[in-house]
């Protein structure tokens, strides 16, 4: 389709870039005083920009702009993702004291600027736009980490984050050559066809190919080895970009990975059919395994150590890509199902023990896990939630992190019997995180003295974590509705050009 | 009419909600968020009441489903069903409930867990009224351990008496006793019929789904829910302990609602007993009856003279269930709950001034609930007596009143029963037997109390009477004692003829085979026992009156000199007939040791050993990987290294950064190496 015809197609994202233009222009004319005031205007672009998603036709599945990105379910079910955790993050960071004193207007706006990114990796089916997009997304994290240019670490963080991404993508950009090297096209799916026709003599190649593309993919999910960045960056970065990092662009790897391997890799079949043939030659699969059992493990294991609860968080994420990433290899409708269905409910529980951690930064002015000692008693409110957050994170029922695991895990048993071990590495290491999720709710509560007055945190601060602890709970008690809508938009555009 | 259901449902919960959170902080301590939440479903129960007077169509009947939750081939479905009995019993729980809420503020004043207090009477409300109004078993189940909950934590309200917290224990353990067996129950009939509703268990019990002897063992099964909650032998031990909680909650829960859910499901439940199942709840409740008014005559308490009291009408209405006047089982509920929660918050309202009397006199040892303590209180207490009198000669059966109406209905029902199966007499004994120990018992307590001459001066000079928020309440329930409120729009006070009789219509048992009387038979039966019944119960009545009279008023009789001379029935009355004794020697002992033994296994060995050692070396993995390796290696050696080497050349600041990212990046090349090498292999 061109450019013109898609214009009308691109509402959502055009919601989104005008956001941003207004935001920009609106920084230039406040204060500094009133910069923050930004937030405001970025929360109403993402509401408009919801709206419109909202309006737009949930079956429509056509590629746009001359063929470099497509509309479809899968795509706008993540970007109700991107624009929920943008939004919330938006409200987080205007609650945080971290950023009180820093001119914040373009930070809201780069947020914004943050979810066309995001959008455009959830939905790009070429080449050159699935790079030019996670740069994108990569290039305003960097700027994001390093916010606060007074503080050492938060430059460091950026400074390394800098580094490392350039790196990545640097080898994923090298993968991306030899794949156009091999086919001569950048289009998914003529690529798809291509490979196939391909000898037995170009494997090689493929599969070098192949690992270095998920370098880069790799880097962006935080998977094990190429999750070095992660602790430094979360722990140096402001929290409620700690928070953002975590979650968006994650959930925004994860959909490229999922669109990328399943296209060019299966044997182009409808995401809606029960099993999907793996293409002969290439290992993938067993890579992925492999990366999956490997990156929770790691991530579990040294998250034990972590004595800061953003470190811990930290870990704890990439652990959570672990389990996710549990569910690509099995091609299946069901561990994609699986895997969309995690990344919501993680975005409630995740997003949730940041902004708590937040609130206690706030109030006690500590990131120690051992100085939460007693917060269960001193300020039930916070305790409770964060209880209610790590239980979900370790996957408690009745926490909607339970349902989650469960997919992910019945997805497994169901892909066949290859893929047993890795759901009995799943289940181990959500043991093993019970031991550090456990620890913080066991210093809340069993650590520490009362105090006279209970600390009720007030207003936004409060609302911010009541909302991410319903749906925690309430998805762990009936998620029907969730799951008719993952159900729904597990479609891909398919057919090709 | 649904929706109506549903505000009654959740009004109470929001105050729950509202007092648990913030209830402290409010003006009064909250108070009258109770208050007020209780009130409104009393007057959206009066409503429902007057649509259902304004229909008077016994086959009214509004059941609303919604599925819970759907696994595929097992939807579980629950939903709220109003019937006549459900407004009935809406009305008598909420009516029953504003009124403890109103006395309880006057009665609970400067109570340390004040709003704490107000959250349970709200939870409870919620719970009771969740149990009436649901259509299905899951339901049932659900809010019968709800109140279960709130009767424990109301019993424990002040836990700091060993008492208090040892008999809400008592009761929560107790009734798990007869809770495993209803779940087990519900189970049953869950396997064989696919659905918690009523109508589809009914209709799979009357398509012969079930064996006649399961159908029996799972009917018991659900019936022990029922003598658990309702305190039947031999699980009422934990009714006369519960005494231990404020006496408005007695009142509430462990007289006029709580424990009478047991007849209500008995009441629900009926159409699907099978005959054997409906002998043995008519032996445990008219058993229980006798049995527990027995141990009622000798006791001193005046708060345990009402719990025995309690538990023998309880089986009388048990009673009724078994001998097929189930109907009029749900009558005495309703006539028992106005005038037993009279008696118990006259009770409280004589406590209360026994309490405040030795306070005065800085008495902390003499016990403001012995009987044996008072005496000639009545020109003390003028509304708490009049009222205590209402009430009591209501429970006694004298005619006139709302007790005699529903008692008389039981006995004539249990009469007709007898005649049709004359085997099974000793079920009239019990019956007519009970009822002439209540009339003796509690006029024993009447004439303890309020007559006589004081046993203290000062404490008499001490007494005052109740402030109008205690006395309100008495008042109204007094009222409700009389027949006219339960017989209209007929003004016979020797027949029950009215509208409750003929909205609450009885059904025909469910159980295939026509093993049981119809509705119809049972009913020709009771018309023909009728006279004869009532004639008995009201010389019956009269003459417990009378032998009170001797006995406590006039002295004609010496008691001790009778218990003297009956010291073996005597002694067991006293001591409650040693069941508690009993089962700490037979069932709790053993369990202890039992526990001990598994408890000394589980610790010492699995736990120290198997578990610790596991968590053992998870730990040491664990510090291999993430200190030996991540750390000591990687960020002590490698990155630290680096940080070390800035020391030397501390002014090349350059050198840090870009030091310390290499490496990682060697590792980012490492790692993709290493894949290639692994999917090589």
């Amino acid at each position: 389709m061109g450019n013109i015809q898609s214009i009308s197609y691109f509402l959502p994202e055009l919601m989104v870039i005008a956001t941003v233009v207004v935001a920009l222009i609106a920084d230039l004319v406040y204060s500094d005083r009133n910069s923050y005031k930004v937030g405001y205007l970025v929360i109403a672009g993402l509401v408009v920009a919801s709206f419109t998603l909202w309006l737009s036709l949930p079956e429509e599945t056509t590629p746009i702009f001359l063929n470099t990105i497509v509309v479809d379910p899968f795509s706008r079910i993540f970007k109700f993702v991107f624009l929920l955790a943008t939004f919330i993050v938006v409200l987080m960071s205007m609650n945080s004291d971290e950023l009180k004193g820093v001119r914040t207007g373009e930070y809201y706006t780069l947020m914004a600027a943050m979810v066309l990114g995001m959008s455009l990796m959830a939905s790009s089916v070429d080449l050159i736009m699935v790079y030019l997009s996670i740069e994108i997304v990569s290039i305003i994290s960097f700027i994001l980490a390093g916010y606060l240019r007074a503080q050492v670490r938060s430059n460091e963080a950026a400074l390394k984050y800098v580094i490392y991404g350039a790196f990545s993508s640097g080898l994923m950009l090298y993968g991306l050559s030899l794949l156009y090297g091999l086919t001569g096209t950048t289009k998914l799916f003529q690529l798809s066809g291509s490979i196939s026709s391909l000898g037995p003599g170009s494997n090689l190649t493929l599969t070098v190919s192949t690992i270095l593309m998920l370098a880069g993919f790799g880097y962006k999910v935080a998977i094990v080895p190429f999750h070095f960045w992660t602790p430094d960056v979360y722990e140096g970065a402001p929290t409620p970009v700690t928070a953002y990092l975590s979650v968006a662009p994650k959930a925004a790897g994860f959909a490229l990975l999922i669109r990328f391997f399943n296209t060019l890799f299966g044997t182009g079949q409808p995401l809606n059919s029960p099993v999907w043939q793996a293409m002969e030659g290439v290992p993938w699969q067993d890579i992925l395994m492999v990366l999956a059992a490997v990156t929770m493990t790691v991530g579990n294991l040294v998250a034990i150590q972590q004595k800061n609860i953003k470190r811990l968080l930290a870990y704890s994420s990439i652990a959570h890509a672990g389990y996710i990433l549990m569910g690509v290899p099995v091609l299946s409708q069901e561990g994609v199902y699986a895997i969309v269905f995690y990344i919501i409910v993680y975005l409630f529980m995740q997003l949730g023990a940041f902004s708590l951690a937040i609130v206690v930064s706030n109030r006690y002015g500590t990131e120690i896990i051992e100085e939460y000692s007693g917060i269960g008693w001193k300020s039930p409110y916070l305790g409770f939630f964060m209880a209610v957050f790590m239980f979900s994170l370790t996957g408690i029922p009745p926490t909607a992190g339970f349902i989650g695991k469960m997919y992910l895990f019945a997805a497994l048993i169901n892909g066949g019997s290859q893929f047993y071990w890795l759901a009995i590495i799943g289940v181990l290491n959500s043991v093993i995180s019970l031991y550090y999720y456990m620890r913080v709710v066991k210093v809340m509560y069993f650590q520490g003295g009362r105090e006279k007055d209970l600390y009720v945190p007030g207003g936004m601060s409060a609302a911010i974590v009541l909302a991410m602890a319903i749906p925690s709970i309430y998805f762990g008690v009936r998620w029907s509705f969730l799951a008719d809508w993952v159900n729904s938009s597990l479609k891909f555009f398919i057919a090709g050009f | 009419m649904v929706n109506y259901g549903i505000a009654i449902l959740l009004l109470p919960l929001m105050a729950f909600v509202v007092q648990i959170f913030i209830g402290k902080r409010l003006p009064r301590n909250g108070d009258w968020v109770s208050v007020s939440a209780v009130a409104l479903t009393l007057c959206l129960s009066l409503a429902m009441f007057g649509v259902m007077l304004v229909k008077y169509d016994p086959e009214f009947s509004v059941d609303e489903t919604w599925t819970w939750f759907d696994l595929g081939s097992l939807q579980v479905q629950i939903g709220i069903l109003i019937d006549n009995v459900t407004v009935v019993m809406l009305l008598v729980v909420s009516l029953v409930s504003t009124l403890v809420h109103v006395y309880s503020t006057a009665y609970m004043e400067g109570d340390l867990r004040y709003s704490r207090y107000f959250a349970f009477l709200s939870l409870f409300t919620f719970s009771m009224n969740g149990i009436v109004l649901a259509n299905n078993l899951l339901g049932i189940y659900i809010f019968w351990e709800l109140v279960g909950l709130s009767s424990y934590l109301l019993i424990g309200h002040w836990f700091e008496k060993d008492s208090a917290s040892d008999a809400a224990k008592k009761a929560f353990l107790v009734n798990r006793v007869g809770d495993i067996g209803m779940f087990i129950g519900i189970m049953l009939f869950f396997t064989a019929t696919g659905s918690f509703l009523f109508r589809d268990v009914f209709a799979g019990v009357e398509s012969g789904l079930l064996s006649t002897e399961i159908l029996t063992v799972a009917g018991l099964c659900l019936f022990a829910g029922a003598i658990g909650k309702s305190a039947q032998f031999p699980l009422h031990v934990w009714l006369p302990d519960a005494m231990e909680g404020p006496t408005p909650v007695s009142a509430l829960i462990h007289a006029a609602t709580m424990v009478a859910a047991g007849v209500y499901l008995s009441f629900r439940l009926f159409p699907i007993f099978t005959p054997t199942a409906l002998t043995v709840i008519a032996y445990i409740g008219g058993f229980t009856a006798i049995f527990a008014a027995i141990i009622a005559v000798t006791q001193n308490d005046i708060k345990k003279v009402l719990a025995y009291s309690t538990v023998s009408q309880l089986g009388y209405m048990i009673l009724a269930v078994g001998v097929g006047a189930y109907t009029y089982g749900l009558f005495h509920l309703v006539t028992h709950a106005a005038f037993k929660a009279g008696l118990f918050l006259c009770s409280g309202s004589v406590i209360h001034a026994m309490h405040y009397a030795y306070h005065e006199l800085h008495d902390h040892e003499s016990d403001p609930q012995d009987m044996r303590n008072m005496g000639g209180m009545r020109d003390k207490m003028k509304t708490t007596f009049l009222t205590m009198l209402i009430c009591t000669v209501a429970l006694s059966g004298v005619p006139f009143t709302s007790g005699f109406l529903s008692k008389d209905a039981i006995l004539a029902g249990t009469l007709s029963f007898t005649l049709h199966h004359p085997e099974h007499f000793l079920l009239v004994l019990f019956g007519f037997g009970a009822a002439l120990l209540t009339a003796f018992y509690m006029f024993r307590l009447i004439f303890m109390t309020f007559y006589g001459e004081p046993v203290r001066r000062e404490v008499y000079d001490n007494i005052h009477e109740s402030p109008s928020a205690m006395t309100a309440p008495l008042v109204t329930l007094a009222t409700l004692s009389f027949f006219l409120f339960f017989t209209l729009p007929y003004f016979n006070p020797f027949s029950d003829h009215g509208w409750f009789t003929v909205l609450i219509d009885s059904r025909d048992s469910v159980v295939p085979g026509h093993l049981n009387l119809t509705a119809h038979e049972i009913a020709e039966g009771m018309h023909h026992a009728h006279t004869p019944a009532m004639l008995l119960s009201i010389l019956i009545a009269f003459s417990g009156i009378g032998l009170a009279v001797f006995m406590y008023l006039q002295k004609r009789i010496s008691a001790d000199h009778i218990a003297a001379k009956l010291s073996l029935p005597y002694k067991l009355s006293l001591n409650k007939f040693f069941v508690d004794e009993t089962y700490q020697r037979y069932l709790i002992n053993p369990s202890l040791i039992l526990a001990r033994m598994i408890a000394f296994f589980d610790w010492e060995i699995y736990d120290k050993y198997i578990v610790n050692g596991f968590g053992k070396v998870t730990e040491w993995f664990s510090r291999v990987v993430g200190i030996r390796w991540d750390y000591d290696i990687l960020d002590q050696q490698i990155v630290d290294g680096v940080g070390r080497t800035t020391g030397f050349f501390s002014a090349r600041l350059r050198l840090i950064q870009t030091g310390k990212v290499q490496n990682y990046l060697v590792w980012v090349l490492a790692g993709v190496i290493m894949i290639y090498v692994f999917q090589a292999i």
